[in-house]
């Protein structure tokens, strides 16, 4: 890992079409700017990893409930 | 195309139907087509089966099934996707399933990754949303409560 220091207004580069600025620091907490391409794709970290994780749990879902899921549903429905 | 499935077995879809996710779907890199299979026995349940890989399949549905108030702005797909001028009619909103071990009624749905699915371009994103109200893991199953069921199964 880089890790290095920066003033308010300062930038930092990463590759050729990545810019990132940091604005504001306060009471521990830094706000930045990011100009990129816009097929480059910026996340807030947790957001995104909570996303993947609830994908990996997804799939790995008691499927084999499903049926029986599916067949409490339409009994619901058909009752409406 | 023919393809293998751990769920279905070999099974043989038409081309214009394989559901491409050129930003790939996170947690499943490499793995960026995928059918989408209705079954009359699962419905309203559809099964996201991966073409590139036979042991990955998720269970998505209609969200606006179970929450009729759910909200989704899905410009920010049409924006990634380059989908502008594609009729809106043609996009629809999917959330993935999680179907845990408790049972049924422990269904849940991830409100903030919706999947929207461009069926004229066989194209499809993951939206990841932030600042959003909803829940990764809203209970699906909350509104069927039976007398059958223990009162202490319900969303949790």
């Amino acid at each position: 890992m880089l890790v290095l220091t920066r003033k308010i207004g300062e930038k930092i580069k990463i590759g050729e079409e990545i810019t990132v600025r940091i604005l504001e620091v306060s009471k521990g907490t830094v706000r930045i700017g990011i100009e990129a391409p816009q097929d480059v794709k910026i996340y807030r970290y947790e957001i995104y990893e909570k996303i993947l994780e609830e994908n990996l749990k997804a799939s790995k879902g008691a499927f084999s409930d499903i049926e029986e899921a599916a067949s409490l549903w339409r009994q619901k429905e058909d009752k409406e | 195309m023919k393809f293998n499935t751990r769920k279905f077995g070999e099974i043989d879809i038409p081309d214009d139907k394989i559901i491409a996710m050129p930003l790939g779907l996170p947690g499943f890199q490499g793995r960026n087509r995928f059918v989408l299979l209705e079954r009359k026995e699962t419905r309203p349940f559809c099964w996201y089966q991966s073409v590139d890989d036979p042991n990955l399949a998720l269970v998505i549905m209609n969200p606006f099934l179970f929450h009729a108030d759910y909200a989704v702005d899905i410009e920010p797909a049409i924006k990634e996707m380059e989908w502008k001028g594609d009729s809106l009619d043609k996009m629809s909103v999917y959330v993935v399933l999680t179907f845990h071990n408790e049972g049924p009624y422990r269904i849940t749905a991830n409100l903030i990754g919706p999947i929207i699915i461009n069926t004229r371009k066989c194209q499809a994103v993951q939206l990841i949303i932030h600042d959003s109200p909803y829940s990764h893991q809203h209970p699906v199953m909350a509104h069927y409560k039976t007398a059958s069921q223990p009162e202490n199964a319900v969303g949790r």
